[in-house]
């Protein structure tokens, strides 16, 4: 057999090897957030239902999830069971923030399929959630007593969301 | 009581396993017939063992022995009998468990079907064999044993994943690791050549049957689980170029080159170091695919969880295995080199050019299922990639081998004679041509290069095929499987750019209409079953305002796990599928509707039936309507 074609091949195959090796230990559906471990952004609104004033300093001591929604927004549909049955089950403190969205087809949308949020943070030019980093809707924050983000999901969450990130977390 | 003889089972299949191996040492030593007696008896007590030790598991799921963690894991009290029996395999412990199963299942075969092979042939196989079977029984003893205990013992069971509770489920998976596993035996018999450094073609005649075998279960539970996709997932595709799919499909088309290459050491006793190296790499892509699956490294609609510590285990051994097979091959196989000269008409070349486009398409998607993982490492940032990429490789890769298929059944060995060639496919081609153009124009009612081009390549190999049958009046392995491979691009081609889709909100009473169809929507109804409720959505079919049927597409909630399900309605003839999905309730008068539009789709699965039936023909022998004729 030819030499080089030999080394060739084997280091080919070392180096798939060595990727497959690498890629162990890393989550494929993190999508990295530079915000984690760091203070909540703070922010200055309104609340869709109440109209009230809200800011984060409200929400600090509490440990809560921030979800962010919108009435056009076809995965929060999908996740939205979810969330109501986190609420109707008392699992945790949701917060939602209300991205890009227009105040009477988010109420429209609350009141046929229910409403899981303790407030609704209202903001319909998008800048906290760019404060936040958002890359669209729906994404989920977790976040602490501390008001420090410590975990951030991507898409539409589901009841393995709840088991397996929050709970343990809770638990810390 | 069930985990300690579910464990000695185990223990007792690893220490045989360590038994078979040590045949390879031993055969210079002891007679070579008591040598083949032990090592054939021993795959069979293995095979017993291990069979036993899965009975063992399913009788704990079918009586409900939540004492075990696996069970109590993956069942539940009101799961129904057949799926509690299809549960054993439900996850990552009994999967592995099957897996060994149908390992020891392929090391018994090759015991006692392998007449004409030499003895030292075999006990070097299934000593391979028997190294294979105890890296997975350690794997699962160390790593996933399903008999671990659980404590407390729950009253009640986790359920099992309700997208796992389909009929088309519980045969999906034992067919694929039937097929996977399969590969070994290739492989095994690969690293006892370069072993004992001389092959015989009749040998090559029996090893093909067994890639043949592989390659048929293989088609049987790839086509299976987009079967299922189709059916289950209420979106109407049937192929996601998802990570574990990608994993099925690379050893596929790496057997379907070994097949072909296997023909051609066969028949003229050259290739035979690359026959070698591609069984290798076969089984290489078979173990790569069962990491990529079981360690969760990659995002995949497959929900597997990410455990690191279990896929560590599987690329160890993988380096192993692998590193060590090729290290034998580059010291060995120069031994193997044979030279012929062969025309660029010949049989031959063609099946060289078949097996270049067969593994640069297999590396391609490769490369493309792990170039994410690749370019997280390399802090290139985190990319996917997408359907684009994997389509826009397979056609321009595969068109060519499937054109080639005809040249390749009516070309002869070593030369053809280059006008006969012409004549005959010239035309073919020209019948194609004019087939393809009324097909599309009248029948299909667009026209676009890309699938004209495909379906003139489809017809001109069906109808090759099919004259080459009337010509010799036998119906052979390669001429069905290439008329399945037809059939299987065309409905690719016209699915994929004549279907169309409608996500409409409708409300009760009204209808829609989708090219001579309407379909109206009568009314939602509440369904209560063993294990779940669902939503029953009640729908009218009319063609031409003629009633035809009526459609229950269903939205399934699973008590236990609260997963919320679609269960599609389909109605289908062999031209086109009408598909309805319901989607999100908007009022108690209107739903979100999800309408396919799918034609041609039904051709998906009956190209893969015709494959599959072309591989029987390819173990079984051929069916030979002139010999009937002469009796």
């Amino acid at each position: 057999m030819n030499f080089r074609f030999s080394t060739l091949s084997i280091v080919f195959f070392l180096g798939i090897i060595y990727f497959l090796y690498a890629g162990l230990d890393k989550d494929p559906t993190l999508i990295p957030s530079p915000l984690i471990g760091k203070t909540a952004p703070n922010f200055k609104s309104i609340d869709l239902i109440t109209g009230e004033s809200i800011t984060n300093i409200e929400l600090l001591g509490k440990f809560y999830i921030l979800n962010v929604w919108a009435s056009w927004c076809y995965g929060c549909s999908i996740e939205h069971n979810y969330l109501m049955n986190m609420y109707k089950n008392n699992e945790i403190d949701i917060f939602g923030l209300n991205y890009k969205d227009e105040k009477d087809s988010a109420i429209n949308w609350l009141k046929e399929r229910g409403n899981p949020y303790k407030k609704i943070i209202v903001d319909t030019d998008g800048n906290i959630a760019i404060d936040y980093g958002v890359y669209g809707a729906p994404e989920t924050f977790v976040i602490d007593e501390d008001g420090i983000i410590i975990y951030k999901h991507v898409g539409p969450i589901d009841q393995n969301f709840y088991n397996q990130i929050i709970l343990p977390l809770m638990k810390k | 009581m069930i985990t300690e003889l579910g464990n000695i089972l185990l223990s007792f299949s690893a220490a045989l396993s360590l038994c078979l191996f040590s045949f390879i040492f031993l055969k210079r030593y002891i007679n070579i017939d008591n040598c083949y007696n032990f090592s054939k008896n021993i795959s069979l007590i293995i095979l017993i063992f291990l069979l036993s030790s899965f009975l063992v598991l399913s009788y704990a799921f079918l009586t409900d022995n939540f004492s075990l963690r696996y069970v109590a894991a993956n069942s539940n009290l009101n799961l129904e009998n057949i799926y509690k029996f299809s549960a054993v395999w439900g996850a990552h412990e009994g999967s592995i468990l099957l897996w060994v199963l149908v390992l020891a299942f392929w090391c018994f075969s090759i015991a006692f079907f392998s007449k004409n092979i030499p003895k030292k042939v075999i006990i070097d196989m299934l000593a391979i064999m028997g190294i294979l079977i105890l890296f997975f029984l350690l794997f699962i003893l160390l790593t996933s044993n399903p008999f671990d205990r659980i404590f407390p013992i729950p009253l009640n069971g986790n359920d099992l994943n309700p997208l796992l509770q389909d009929p088309g489920l519980i045969i999906h998976p034992p067919m694929l690791y039937f097929g996977y596993v399969g590969t070994s035996v290739p492989f095994a018999f690969a690293l006892a050549i370069l072993i004992n450094g001389d092959i015989e073609p009749e040998w090559l005649s029996w090893i093909r049957k067994w890639v043949i075998a592989s390659w048929m279960f293989l088609t049987i539970g790839i086509s299976l689980g987009s079967w299922w996709a189709y059916h289950e997932l209420g979106w109407g595709g049937w192929w996601f170029w998802d990570p574990v799919e990608n994993a099925s499909f690379m050893p596929w088309l790496a057997v379907t080159a070994l097949l072909h290459t296997l023909i051609v050491s066969e028949k003229r006793g050259i290739f035979i170091s690359w026959t070698i190296l591609l069984s290798i790499l076969t089984f290489s892509l078979s173990l790569l695919g069962t990491f990529l699956v079981r360690s969760g490294i990659l995002v995949s609609v497959h929900a597997f969880a990410n455990d690191p510590e279990r896929g560590l285990y599987i690329l160890v051994f993988l380096t192993i295995v692998i590193g060590l097979s090729l290290l034998l091959y580059f010291i060995k196989s120069s031994k193997l080199v044979t030279y012929s000269n062969y025309d660029i008409t010949s049989k031959e070349f063609i099946l060289l050019i078949n097996n270049l486009f067969l593994t640069v398409t297999t590396f391609a998607i490769l490369l493309g299922t792990l170039y994410p993982l690749i370019s997280s490492t390399l802090n290139l940032g985190k990319i996917s990639v997408g359907a684009p990429y994997f389509n826009f490789i397979f056609s321009a890769l595969t068109l060519p081998i499937v054109f080639l298929m005809s040249p390749a059944i009516f070309s002869v060995w070593g030369k053809t004679n280059y006008n006969y060639l012409i004549k005959k496919l010239g035309l073919f081609i020209i019948f194609s041509l004019i087939i393809t153009y009324f097909f599309l124009h009248f029948y299909v009612g667009v026209e676009n290069f890309i699938v004209f081009l495909a379906i003139v390549i489809a017809i001109f190999t069906i109808l090759s095929s099919l004259y080459k049958f009337t010509q010799t009046r036998i119906l052979s392995a390669n001429l069905i499987s290439h008329i399945g491979i037809g059939i299987l691009i065309i409905g690719i081609t016209i699915s994929n750019y004549y279907s169309s889709q409608h996500e409409v909100i409708m409300k009760k009473g009204t209808k829609i209409t989708i090219q001579d169809f309407q379909i109206e929507f009568n009314d939602v109804k509440n369904k209560f079953s063993k294990n779940y409720t669902s939503k029953v959505g009640i729908f009218d079919l009319y063609y031409n305002k003629n009633y035809l049927v009526s459609f229950f597409p269903e939205k399934r909630t699973y008590n236990t796990q609260k997963n919320i399900m679609t269960e599609a309605a389909i109605y289908s003839t062999l031209s086109k599928d009408i598909y309805v999905a319901l989607g999100e309730k908007i009022n108690d008068n209107s739903w979100v509707v999800r309408i396919y539009y799918k034609p041609f789709i039904q051709f998906l699965w009956l190209g893969p039936i015709l494959m599959i039936l072309g591989g029987l023909f390819g173990i079984f022998g051929n069916l030979n309507f002139y010999q009937k004729k002469l009796k």
